[in-house]
């Protein structure tokens, strides 16, 4: 037999590890943009999420590198020239980027200016791993890709070419580019797609060039400069055939109506949900197979409660809330020094600083919230919240984060989810802590990231952001 | 669990090793997914998206309310767009043609296509209520002078003046036209054209990331076994399929 209270405890403890942990992350968030200066705070609005994406990414031309005296890598970094009269195939000028090619994103591209083609045109744009041999074109050894100027071949691991695309020389731009997703190389010719090729190989691979023959001179562009082929739209091009083949997948005519109908009731957004079915009602067919899952009686739990609790907090209205949950659901509120207690103590002082009531503010915070200095796991939200204090204008402070909509959006819905887990219907689960919606995108994020790592973590994750940044008119 | 199912599990797992696949348990899975985190004010956005989108321009505003999320166009607009739509939807052709105009002349100016499936649609309708008279007038001046402008018109226009010559229409080969799925195609893709002149997408993005959980699992399919969810409207895992 369960001990009642012992487990109405551990959904407790996880409702507020939970909110304390998502109360954190926007702290951090505001402590990271806030180092920064206004101008990186826009670009970082939209970037942010997408950092943990970050790579390096080539720059220039590695001059420790290189085939000693058989290239020289001019001053700029960014060209390169072969020097002498080649006598062998093992005195060829190769030189690698400094950095690898990036692998966390859809496409990775450069380009080559072939400034002069020199005695016999024997220029090679290509890809190589860390160990290649610096002294042979790329293309001719194992694990090396290169399309090469003098034939129009594509070598890839041997000594022997195969038809590919048009000679290049003098006055050319070249480029080379990796798919990660198609898992495919391709290569342009004055912003020509020329061809592409199976990248049948995994581990880093180089942008590099080569020059073999005299007075040969390559100038790279690894993107400082525009490129002559347009990247963006052979990007798009690709996007809207993966998209095609996503369209072709088949989901319920009502899917999309079922999921924001539990999402409404999930978050107890009544009003909202009140609308929504008396619209749908005369043109969405009804939803099947969901009453067999008892998917309605766990949505429609304590709603009302639930939607007037979060309004309350929504408005500010702390004391008022704290009264609703004493009087609703005592057992919820009844150790002062639970998460959820302490979040909402913190929230009725910044809604005292918000208002500018400040005296009141100091004695709250006195009388409600230093002894949770003592705590060290409310600490640091703790500081945070009596740190509003100390600002003339606390909305542009490293804390103004506080005062934001998102902020008692997280307060209302940790209330919510703590009332959620009152139903006795529930109890041992924790599928109520997430909505259908959140667990959907959670899976689909999930799916993308373990393919990418099956695929040597080469190709893009996926990021909610950005497909509500994208316009796909 | 069963001795009989931890069994089947077993067998499965085994199964999947020898093609090789990689097989993630349930409790591995669970926690790459508790790993992942997605914002409230993102899947607001999403859902708020999806309202404007479809056209629940009341849900949008109590939603807008309720979350505090920002609609990513003009409430007003939706309800005009509706308007357009419901138009559409109850026959009243000449009434949504006004009303677009209204909204944006430039729709149909640049639209022809939609403005020959508007007349189309106006023409369907008089055959409907029985203006003969009227309906060959209208498809002789208004329609047949666009059909020369374009050679899928004309094949259209003739297909919809065939609707005159059955008898018993129901039962005719055009019967399709008088369908109430003709009302609603053409409505959607007013809709559409409204959206898009108002430099927003004609379909919300909800229902192509459920496609896309659909797509993306299936390329895992190839690389692993791990709990799956096939049913959309409950979003439960599936322990990793035999």
């Amino acid at each position: 037999m369960v001990n009642e209270s012992e487990g109405g405890q551990q959904e407790k403890d996880l409702v507020g590890s939970y909110f304390l942990e998502l109360w954190r992350s926007k702290s951090k968030r505001a402590a990271l943009s806030h180092t920064k200066d206004v101008e990186m705070m826009k670009l970082d609005d939209e970037g942010e999420e997408l950092e943990e994406e970050e790579e390096p990414v080539p720059t220039e031309l590695d001059t420790l590198n290189s085939s000693g005296g058989f290239s020289i890598v001019l001053p700029n970094k960014l060209s390169v020239q072969y020097p002498s009269v080649n006598l062998h195939g093992h005195d060829v000028g190769v030189v690698q980027a400094n950095h690898p090619a990036p692998v966390k994103r859809l496409l990775y591209y450069f380009e080559i200016f072939v400034k002069n083609a020199g005695a016999r045109g024997q220029i090679a744009i290509g890809f190589t791993t860390e160990g290649f041999h610096m002294r042979r074109q790329p293309g001719w050894e194992a694990n090396s890709f290169g399309y090469h100027g003098d034939d129009g071949l594509l070598y890839r691991g041997q000594g022997k070419g195969e038809a590919f695309g048009p000679t290049y020389s003098t006055g050319d731009v070249v480029g080379g580019g990796i798919n990660y997703t198609s898992n495919e190389f391709f290569f342009t010719k004055n912003g020509q797609v020329v061809g592409t090729v199976e990248k049948d190989v995994k581990g880093r691979l180089y942008p590099t060039v080569a020059v073999h023959s005299q007075s040969e001179e390559v100038v790279v562009n690894f993107g400082k400069d525009p490129f002559i082929f347009d990247i963006k739209v052979y990007e798009a091009t690709f996007r809207a055939k993966q998209q095609e083949v996503i369209e072709k997948m088949v989901i319920p005519q009502t899917a999309s109506y079922g999921i924001v109908r539990s999402y409404l009731q999930h978050y107890g957004y009544e009003e909202t949900l009140n609308v929504f079915d008396e619209a749908s009602q005369t043109s969405v067919p009804p939803i099947t197979g969901i009453h067999d899952n008892g998917f309605d009686e766990y949505g429609v739990y304590a709603l009302n409660h639930r939607k007037i609790l979060r309004k309350l907090i929504k408005d500010g209205q702390i004391d008022e809330a704290f009264g609703k949950l004493r009087e609703w659901y005592p057992d919820t509120v009844q150790d002062d020094t639970s998460a959820i207690c302490v979040m909402l103590h913190c929230q009725k002082f910044i809604e005292l600083i918000r208002v500018g009531q400040l005296e009141e503010a100091v004695d709250y915070g006195r009388s409600h919230l230093v002894k949770f200095y003592n705590f060290k796991e409310y600490e640091d939200i703790v500081k945070d919240t009596v740190g509003l204090m100390a600002y003339e204008d606390p909305k542009k402070s490293s804390v103004g984060y506080l005062l934001e909509d998102s902020q008692r959006e997280n307060i209302a819905d940790a209330v919510n989810a703590l009332i959620l887990s009152t139903n006795p219907q529930v109890k041992g689960q924790t599928s109520w802590l997430h909505s259908y919606l959140e667990r959907l995108l959670k899976q689909l994020t999930a799916c993308i990231l373990e393919k990418r790592l099956s695929n040597g973590n080469q190709g893009e994750a996926f990021h909610l952001r950005r497909v509500l940044l994208a316009n796909n008119i | 669990m069963s001795l009989f199912w931890s069994v089947i599990r077993q067998l499965a797992e085994i199964e999947a090793m020898a093609t090789s696949k990689k097989v993630i348990t349930r409790d591995e899975w669970e926690k790459k997914l508790n790993d992942v985190k997605i914002r409230k004010e993102d899947m607001n956005k999403l859902v708020m998206n999806f309202l404007v989108t479809e056209g629940y321009v009341d849900a949008a505003e109590k939603f807008r309310m309720e979350s505090g999320t920002e609609p990513d166009i003009d409430l007003a607009t939706i309800t005009d767009r509706m308007a357009v739509k419901k138009a559409v939807q109850s026959g009243n052709v000449e009434d949504a043609i006004e009303k677009v105009n209204d909204l944006n002349p430039e729709i149909l100016d640049t639209n022809p296509q939609l403005f020959f499936h508007l007349q189309q649609q106006r023409l369907i309708e008089l055959i409907r209520n029985g203006k003969v008279k009227e309906a060959l007038e209208f498809a002789q001046e208004e329609l047949a002078p666009r059909g020369e402008e374009n050679q899928s018109f004309l094949e259209e226009l003739e297909r919809t003046v065939a609707l005159l010559a059955f008898e018993d229409v129901k039962n005719s080969p055009v019967s399709d036209l008088l369908d109430i799925s003709q009302r609603l195609k053409t409505a959607s893709e007013v809709n559409a054209a409204i959206l898009t002149s108002q430099s927003h997408e004609k379909d919300p993005k909800l229902p192509n990331l459920l496609r896309m959980l659909l797509w993306a699992q299936n390329q895992l399919d190839e690389k692993a076994a791990y709990p799956r969810i096939t049913d959309l409207f409950t979003a439960t895992l599936e322990d990793p399929a035999i």
